[in-house]
């Protein structure tokens, strides 16, 4: 694989976005050298430790986890230069000023280790132009590196190539940007604001310019631009408002100065409301006011028309909204061209003049209609790319609407389709390849070996590929689960998917996975459980209110039992279990994945014990693995059977419901383990996890031993944990109800209201942790819990 | 001389058995201990108001987890005592429990209280290690002279044998007699008096059915006393301090739990209350040594509390001298040259066990009820303590 040695990475300039790459290379565990400029007072390091304390306030969090923090190195221009010498890569995320960016690249030019890779984050400068500034040597070396903001949770980097750049060197980076930093490369050419940014940015003003034609109110188009239409539920306004409306015309601006010949020129301009904002220093979310601002409680909107704000409140008309509920793209795009409904005719209007953009521009902007598609995916978000959006809702017909539109005036641009658009074809995106308007042909995915790590990779409108749903060798199925194999890759691992809606644990999901555990430990090496995110969202509610209602109180304690038996078959199976996780793993999911052998995680995994949101506590094993690792971790210190200050971390995180927001997270919260695999792509988790449960089994893995002779806190520490509940509850911080779960969760972690110090084996520490919860279950507090986080999926205080 | 302007007396002493570590009070909480002693101690007097009390003093040598939190207070209000009552735990080690004492007497022979609760509580079950649950030695501690504190126990107590001169075999025979005499006692009923049996409860798991089953019993005698010791036994263990050392376990105390408490009463008090005083707290004196041989810490603090009361060493009928090591105590006993017969007649802390801030308390409860079975006059507590410390106090029957 040809994925480059980088052992120390140098960010020049802790801005929001320097510091935040820096924070991201952190969590992926390589060193960094944060730069920027020497404070002209005092501490000539506080502008960059002012950013590593913002980078800890945050949100959405760029710190995998805060421990990450230490291996960020503070640098400064005056004193520090020297150690760019350390770095295998520097990143420049300066800002967008030409020359501010060539004065810093003389000054550290000489610095630069021999074989070091030079990048700029560039947003939209001219790679050739930063390029030519260089000394003669450097130029192979350098090239574009663009994240988007924020730079954890964006998948996309656009890799953009200069004059020189090697080609081997961009190939490293893919490789390395893909595996260890986890994100989505899409090649773009130096064009400005390459790709993502040029449509993304486009499409913002198409909608604002046709907002204003249909005469629509901000908050209704956000209420059409958003989740209907396959966009982030910020939408268009709410996304302006978040990016900064400052930056936003700068980027508009950007365009403007730097797209003369670009057709839709006369475009490139942010609307007089949106400037006479910016004057009055409404920027945005930053500012607290921008198109949006927030009242008290209440949400208000800028409304044109009143020259002020109004309470928030746009919604989408019912005729329009049936339109968009039809799962047929073709009717649904022949529906809302049909439909005299102003909203309907301003989402044609603003589909119409995005296709109509980027096929005009896709030969210059990038190799292949792919690259478009997934960079606005990801980098934007979208569901679905512009592109694969006109392939889905029928290439010609669209084709033939927006000609039409064009000769009739109603486009944007008078521009025609290039001819590529109208000769026959069905769309862009086909088994062989994607289009690509310059090379005149279809372009195959990158054949680089990274991506043969990624066994499902996320596919286009049109491109085909395995389900993985259906793929491979079907060795089991029942309702709730499917137990295959692929046996191109391992016929000795099965891989073990839940097939449930949302992964929600049901009665049958746990039948299949103890069936499938059986099968798998007759039939195979190892045993996987994957699928696509989310893990699983904890157990099936609705089965439980159920039961309760019908007063089925056996049928509840034997699935509980259920449950613990489910954990416990994966904890003692005589093969490697191992967990590939990705997205949330809540509940029941979380004690599952407690109980494999090993796990690989995606780095953007939500791991919690969950169950106190419903009155609960964990039951399938989760209190009683957490008072056996207490005891475990407690024979190894100086006092073995003092293993209450194990407990008081996990007894919060417990009473508290508290989820880990990334792998990482889930180590230092101890759902999962320091020597479990954390992959920052989702996409190559099976492959990983495939290889692990080969690994295990391939070393002669053996089962661990039911724990016995377990150590509890007993009945002090249930006191000890009573201590911080009276408080609590006296202090009005939490409900009589709320003490009632922690005490419960308290007991089962104590092993039970036995003396301090008794040992105890795990079938005690199931008993008692089942007890508790069924006594719990039946209490009306936490039956009124379960019944309103079913109404309005959010957790009820009483 | 020390100036009073009342006299302190101690009307009732109660203790309970003390138990081996990890023994009958394994799963007993020492503030539940110290309850109980409490309790006790102010039910021996019924016909006065509990309210009076104007202090309860506790001693505990290391007052963290389940003892810390000022176990005074705790265990006070646990024994049922006013919300009025007050409660400080104070600290002077294996001294602690006679300090508590003396302080308690003090206030009153100052005329600050009639009425005072003197106690030690100690359950060394709990005590995860012998520095308590957080190591964290001053580093300046071995910059020089000042070694000796980070120096263990059972050490200083090899020094002091070396420097005293005192042999292994007189260590082990030492040590044989304290279990003799204590064995002597219990088949006697010599502490009947002063101890309070304790009715265990005990929730332990039965693995078999998942239910939690109750296990109570009374413990009524101490658990240390070994009637299978012998001196062939005695020699065959191995010294555990020093390499060719020569203090054992067998000539070490024991690791114990325990608690006992004390009820001390003004003149005033006495007539009001019509109480009948067990003996008259005479003085307590305490006086530092060197570190690194703290067990001669009695040869310095018994003179002193005889020349501060006047009582003359040969006026002492009984001397319930604390048996941390053998060593230490043969070295006190020579030096001062104490009457063997004449200390611990019941045994000692070889023998009956030594839950350190606890100690000071039971004695004190043992003298006075010995006293008065024996008619004797003057008996004295008297300890080392770690650091480099003794302390001694003296009783009179009345």
């Amino acid at each position: 694989m040809n994925n480059p040695t980088i052992k120390r990475v140098a960010v020049l300039g802790a801005g929001v976005m320097g510091a935040q790459i820096a924070a991201h290379l952190a969590n992926a565990r390589v060193p960094v050298v944060l730069f920027d400029l020497a404070a002209k007072d005092g501490d000539p390091d506080a502008i960059v430790k002012k950013a590593l304390d913002s980078l800890k306030k945050l949100k959405p969090a760029p710190l995998a986890t805060r421990n990450v923090l230490p291996y960020i190195d503070i640098a400064n221009y005056d004193q520090h230069l020297a150690r760019l010498g350390e770095c295998d890569l520097v990143i420049e995320a300066i800002a967008e000023r030409l020359d501010w960016k060539k004065e810093l690249y003389a000054k550290i030019v000489p610095h630069l280790a021999p074989s070091a890779i030079l990048a700029s984050n560039t947003s939209g400068l001219s790679l050739a132009a930063l390029s030519a500034v260089m000394p003669e040597s450097i130029r192979p070396r350098f090239c574009g590196i663009h994240f988007f903001n924020p730079p954890r949770y964006m998948h996309l980097v656009e890799l953009i190539a200069a004059p020189d750049t090697q080609a081997v060197l961009l190939d490293g980076l893919e490789t390395w940007l893909t595996m260890r930093l986890g994100k989505g490369v899409v090649r773009a050419l130096d064009t400005p604001n390459f790709i993502a940014n040029r449509i993304g940015v486009f499409s913002m003003l198409a909608v604002m310019h046709h907002t204003e034609a249909f005469g629509l109110g901000f908050d209704e188009v956000d209420a059409l631009t958003g989740p209907l239409i396959g966009r982030p539920k910020s939408a268009t306004y709410r996304t302006a408002d978040v990016v900064g409306l400052d930056t936003l015309a700068h980027v508009v601006r950007t365009m403007q100065e730097a797209l003369p010949e670009d057709p839709w020129h006369a475009h490139f301009q942010i609307p007089l409301w949106l400037s006479m904002l910016i004057e009055k220093g409404a920027l945005g979310q930053k500012v607290g006011a921008g198109i949006y601002r927030k009242l008290g409680k209440e949400i208000q909107v800028l409304d044109l028309k009143l020259r002020d704000y109004r309470p928030s409140g746009g919604t989408v008309a019912e005729e329009v909204a049936a339109i968009l509920k039809n799962r047929n793209p073709a009717e649904r795009f022949a529906q809302l061209r049909a439909s005299q409904h102003p909203q309907a005719r301003f989402l044609w209007a603003i589909f119409r003049d995005l296709f109509h953009y980027a096929a005009c521009h896709l030969a210059a902007i990038a190799d292949n209609a792919r690259d478009v598609d997934l960079a606005l995916r990801w980098g934007f978000g979208w569901q679905l790319g512009p592109f694969e959006t006109w392939q889905a809702a029928g290439w010609q017909a669209i084709a033939e609407a927006i000609s039409d539109d064009i000769a009739a005036g109603k486009a944007m641009s008078t521009a025609p389709l290039p001819a590529w658009v109208s000769d026959g074809r069905g769309g862009v995106h086909a088994p062989e390849g994607s289009w690509s308007a310059r090379r005149q042909g279809y372009v195959p995915r990158s054949a680089l070996p990274v991506y043969r790590r990624q066994l499902f990779p996320e596919r286009l409108v049109g491109e085909g590929g395995a389900d993985w749903s259906t793929a491979g060798e079907t060795l089991f199925a029942n309702e709730g689960v499917r137990l295959w194999r692929l046996p191109e890759v391992d016929a000795g691992i099965g891989i073990l998917s839940v097939i449930s809606k949302n992964h929600t644990l049901g009665s049958e999901v746990l039948d299949g996975i103890q069936a499938a555990v059986r099968t798998a430990e007759e039939k195979l090496d190892g045993l996987v459980i994957w699928h696509p995110a989310p893990f699983a969202v904890g157990a099936n509610l609705k089965q439980v209110l159920g039961a309760i209602q019908s007063g089925q109180w056996g049928l509840l304690e034997a699935t509980v039992e259920k449950f613990q038996r489910t954990s416990q078959a994966l904890k003692y199976a005589q093969l490697p279990v191992v967990a590939a996780v990705e997205g949330m793993a809540l509940g029941g999911g979380c004690e599952f994945l407690m109980h494999c052998a090993k796990r690989v995680l995606a780095l953007e995994s939500y791991v919690g014990l969950v169950e106190a949101g419903v009155g609960l506590i964990p039951a399938g094993g989760g209190c009683k693995e957490f008072a056996v690792r207490a005891a475990q971790w407690a024979a190894r210190s100086a006092t073995p059977a003092e293993v209450f200050d194990y407990l008081q971390p996990v007894f919060q995180t417990i009473a508290m419901a508290k989820v880990a927001e990334s792998a990482l997270e889930a180590i230092d919260y101890g759902f999962a383990q320091p020597t479990d695999t954390v992959r920052f792509n989702a996409k190559e988790i099976l492959h990983v996890a495939l290889k692990e449960a080969r690994a295990l089994a391939d070393a002669g893995f053996v089962p661990p031993l039911p724990a016995r002779d377990i150590p509890v806190a007993g009945r002090t520490g249930i006191a000890s944990f009573e201590m911080m509940l009276v408080n609590m509850k006296e202090g009005a911080m939490i409900s009589a109800h709320d003490y009632r779960v922690a005490k419960a969760a308290a007991v089962a972690l104590c092993g039970g209201e036995v003396e301090t110090g008794c040992r105890v084996d795990e079938e005690w520490l199931l008993t008692i942790e089942r007890r508790e919860f069924m006594q719990l279950l039946r209490t009306p507090e936490t039956q009124a819990r379960i019944a309103h986080m079913m109404e309005t999926g959010k957790p009820l205080r009483n | 001389m020390s100036k009073q302007i009342q006299d302190a007396y101690i009307v009732a002493a109660k203790r309970l058995p003390v138990a081996k570590k990890n023994g009958m009070f394994r799963y007993v909480r020492p503030d539940d201990m110290l309850a109980q002693a409490i309790r006790t101690v102010v039910a021996e007097v019924p016909q006065f108001d509990p309210a009076r009390i104007g202090d309860v003093i506790v001693g505990c040598a290391m007052p963290e987890a389940e003892q810390g939190m000022n176990v005074a207070r705790i265990g006070l209000l646990l024994a049922g005592l006013p919300v009025s009552v007050p409660g400080m735990t104070i600290n002077r080690f294996c001294a602690s429990g006679l300090q508590a004492v003396a302080d308690a007497a003090n206030q009153i022979r100052l005329g600050l209280a009639d009425v005072m609760v003197a106690a030690g509580t100690e359950s060394m079950t709990i005590m995860p290690q012998m520095m308590g649950n957080k190591v964290a030695m001053n580093p300046a501690v071995f910059s020089d002279e000042n070694v000796g504190i980070a120096f263990g126990m059972g050490l200083t107590a090899e020094n002091v044998a070396a420097r005293w001169k005192v042999s292994r075999e007189d260590q082990d025979a030492f040590a044989l007699e304290s279990h003799r005499r204590a064995l002597a006692a219990i088949a006697a009923g010599h502490f009947k008096a002063e101890i309070t049996p304790y009715p265990v409860r005990e929730h332990l798991p039965d693995l078999a059915t998942g239910e939690v089953k109750l296990r109570e019993f009374v413990a009524e005698n101490d658990e240390g006393p070994r009637a299978d010791s012998s001196l062939e036994k005695l020699a065959k263990l191995k010294p555990v301090f020093h390499a060719k050392g020569s203090v054992t376990a067998g000539n070490s105390s024991q690791m114990s739990d325990g608690a006992a408490a004390v009820l001390l009463m003004s003149e005033r008090a006495l007539k009001e209350t019509g109480a009948t005083p067990l003996a008259r707290f005479v003085g307590y004196a305490v006086a530092g040594v060197e570190p690194e041989i703290m067990g001669i810490g009695p040869i310095a603090a018994i003179p002193k509390v005889l020349a501060q009361t006047g009582v003359k060493q040969e006026e002492l009928d009984w001397i319930e001298l604390n048996e941390a090591f053998a060593a230490q105590s043969l070295a006190v006993i020579r030096e001062l040259g104490l009457d063997p017969a004449k200390v611990n007649p019941l045994g000692g802390a070889i023998a009956l066990g030594h839950p350190l801030g606890a100690t000071g308390a039971i004695r004190t409860a043992t003298v006075v009820h010995g006293l008065r079975r024996t008619s004797a006059r003057y008996g004295m507590v008297t300890m080392c303590i770690g650091t480099g410390m003794g302390a001694a106090g003296v009783f009179e029957r009345i």
